[in-house]
């Protein structure tokens, strides 16, 4: 075993100052992912991460420290448009991984046909299908065990088979699943294989570094050439900064800080190339509450266990179960005072189910106040029909569950609608502020392809028009995928990474 | 400002339906911890929520009197259309605050134990993180 390199915050004070072969920018799906194939090749990697390293046991329990503790920002990045929608994305060690349910979903062979035609980008496919192939088996994807899943998703599996939607079990990078409801504020049973329990201490046991606390302010250059990166420290809870830090990068520079983060280091870094901040997209979903004779007690078992992607391609949608905590389900719950709280009482008889639209419409990530992404995005009229067309559809599922009404949360709709009511849906209101919807699945921001003009980064995600720089997350993507994303980021980021080693072979 | 937000709160989750309030569930202790620890951003939304909350019965009720000056009554009914007001900037405000309402009601064990929700344990966030 070689030494184990972790720089946490350092007051203020002298620069710190780390020599490495490859410095990689964040630590979740594609940074983990790019670091650990560096690694493996016998390359010096240091990781930098800006959150801190928050081990199983320092999760927080509640919501609110969930927020405090993992969210960027306390989850208050949000798209600037008609309508307001909260971006989820985590900063820590692993990112976003942390927090997410970790679903496991192939790249759809049709998404290769289609970044083929319209941005040239040939020969991926099989690449990336031989990296999901490994990572499957190194994160132990498995469909969540019978015991774990839940009477919310038992409901959907029956409501399923009623409706014919060709629903699924849920694959997961997860072993041993043991449905504990917590995937959303990280899971201390060390069951799902969020990258800072399994890559993050592989590079760490290769030689590898980790500097954590480390929001990185700017690439650093020697003509074109990207030499490494900086930043200063900052302190996760009293949010003061600390000493200033400097990591020098032999090889070569990997982004990975994420979709609305990557495109801002690049600006922030003299990159004054257009398409830098653009083909933003993203999968903007939302939730329908059933309501159910019998309790359903949703925050019981696997967060995530059923999905439909038969409508992926037609109209655009994926539908899933999703049981977030408690207090923000309830939030959810429309109407206040003494009408709210008798909502509230029939929560265990609510089940949450969501869908996730695969929109059209394109957004911009621009750089704003204090180095905050501004990501200007909102959807046009006919993503906004698929995106009510979903919660339709959602709607009909818990009827076809045996829900005995459902809450739809549309502003303009009553509150509770029985079946013989869906209609309501289908004609219901088409202005995106009339719904609450989160943005969980981002794409693009550094978009790769074969025109300089139009995308950031070459088909192999090496950044045009600079040596040494890459960018390996999903602001790499084109387009969005209709499903969700970690697996495909994952081999992408692997293969950003062989294309790195080759360009700089044994230094 | 912290007064004005544990009002509007306080409004959103009076005790009804054999729940507790918020004001029995520990808003005091929340109130100064996510003083003391939130971003200046997301403070400056809650208490700009709160204002909007308090300022806005005329709108809801047709009374020209800050939220607090009303009966219990007429709280809960501006509290209950407020959050449906057509004017979405107002309604995402007030959402903001009840959000936050709820995040800190629904941490309350009693409440927990009431809706079949796994109580947290003590010191469930400990806020720790690997310094070496």
């Amino acid at each position: 075993m070689k030494d184990r390199l972790h720089v946490s915050f350092q007051p203020r004070g002298p620069e710190v100052v780390v020599d490495a072969d490859y410095v990689v920018v964040g630590s979740g799906a594609g940074g983990a992912s790019a670091a650990v194939t560096l690694a493996r090749a016998g390359a010096h990697v240091v990781m930098v991460e800006a959150g801190p390293w928050r081990e199983p046991h320092d999760y927080a329990h509640t919501t609110y420290g969930a927020m405090r503790d993992m969210l960027d920002d306390w989850g208050s990045t949000v798209t600037m448009g008609r309508a307001i929608w909260p971006i989820v994305q985590a900063r820590l060690v692993g990112g976003t991984t942390v927090v997410n349910s970790a679903i496991c979903v192939r790249t759809p062979a049709d998404i290769f046909t289609a970044w083929e035609r319209d941005h040239g980008l040939t020969g991926l496919a099989d690449q990336v299908w031989a990296h999901q192939d490994r990572i499957e088996g190194e994160l132990c994807v498995e469909e969540t065990a019978p015991h774990a899943m839940g009477r919310s998703n038992e409901l959907a599996l029956q409501g399923d088979a009623a409706a014919g939607y060709d629903g699924h079990i849920i694959k997961r990078y997860a072993k041993g699943c043991a449905g504990s409801g917590q995937c959303l504020q990280g899971c201390r049973m060390l069951r799902k294989q969020s990258t800072n329990v399994n890559y993050v201490p592989e590079v760490l046991a290769r030689g590898g570094g980790m500097i954590s606390c480390a929001p990185v302010t700017q690439i650093t250059w020697q003509g074109t050439r990207a030499t490494g990166v900086r930043g200063h420290f900052l302190h996760p809870q009293t949010r003061t900064w600390g000493a200033p830090f400097r990591v020098r990068a032999r090889r070569g520079v990997i982004v990975a800080a994420s979709v609305t983060r990557s495109p801002v280091l690049l600006r922030r870094s003299g990159l004054r190339h257009r398409p830098v901040g653009s083909l933003f997209r993203a999968h903007p979903g939302t939730g329908v509450f059933g309501v159910y004779d019998d309790p359903v007690d949703q925050n019981v078992g696997v967060t995530q266990g059923w999905a439909s992607t038969r409508f992926r391609d037609e109209p655009g949608l994926k539908l899933e179960t999703l049981s977030i905590p408690m207090e923000m389900a309830v939030s959810r719950l429309p109407g206040g005072g003494a009408a709210l709280m008798e909502r509230i009482a029939r929560y265990r008889h609510f089940a949450m189910w969501v869908h996730a639209t695969r929109a059209r419409s394109v957004g911009t990530v621009r750089v704003g106040w204090g180095g905050r992404p501004v990501v200007r995005y909102g959807l046009d009229e006919a993503d906004m029909r698929t995106f009510r067309a979903g919660m339709a559809l959602v709607a009909r599922l818990h009827f076809a569950a045996g829900a005995r009404e459902v809450l739809p949360g549309i502003h303009g709709l009553p509150a509770i609608l029985k079946a013989d009511q869906v209609r309501l849906i289908d004609e219901g209101p088409l202005d995106p502020r009339s719904y609450v919807a989160i943005l969980s699945h981002l794409f693009g921001g550094c978009p790769m392809g074969a025109d300089p003009s139009r995308h950031v980064c070459d088909p192999r995600g090496k950044v045009y028009g600079t040596e040494g720089l890459y960018v390996a997350d999903a602001s790499l993507m084109p387009d969005n995928l209709g499903v969700n994303p970690q697996h495909t980021i994952m081999a992408l980021a692997m293969i950003v990474a062989e294309g790195a080693l080759r360009a700089s072979p044994g230094a | 400002m912290i007064w004005l937000l544990r009002h509007a709160m306080c409004d959103m989750m009076p005790s009804a339906a054999g729940l507790p309030a918020l004001a029995d569930a520990g808003v005091d202790t929340f109130l100064a911890q996510l003083r003391r620890e939130t971003s200046g951003l997301v403070w400056l939304g809650l208490v700009a929520g709160a204002a909007l909350y308090v300022v806005t019965p005329v709108f809801t009720l047709g009374v020209p009197l800050p939220s607090m000056w009303l009966s219990a009554q007429q709280r809960d009914r501006h509290a209950e259309r407020i959050t449906s007001t057509d004017v979405y900037l107002l309604r995402q405000a007030v959402f903001l605050v009840k959000m936050y309402a709820c995040m800190c009601w629904g941490q309350d064990a009693d409440v927990r134990r009431g809706l079949s929700v796994l109580p947290y344990p003590q010191g469930a966030d400990p806020g720790t993180f690997r310094v070496s």
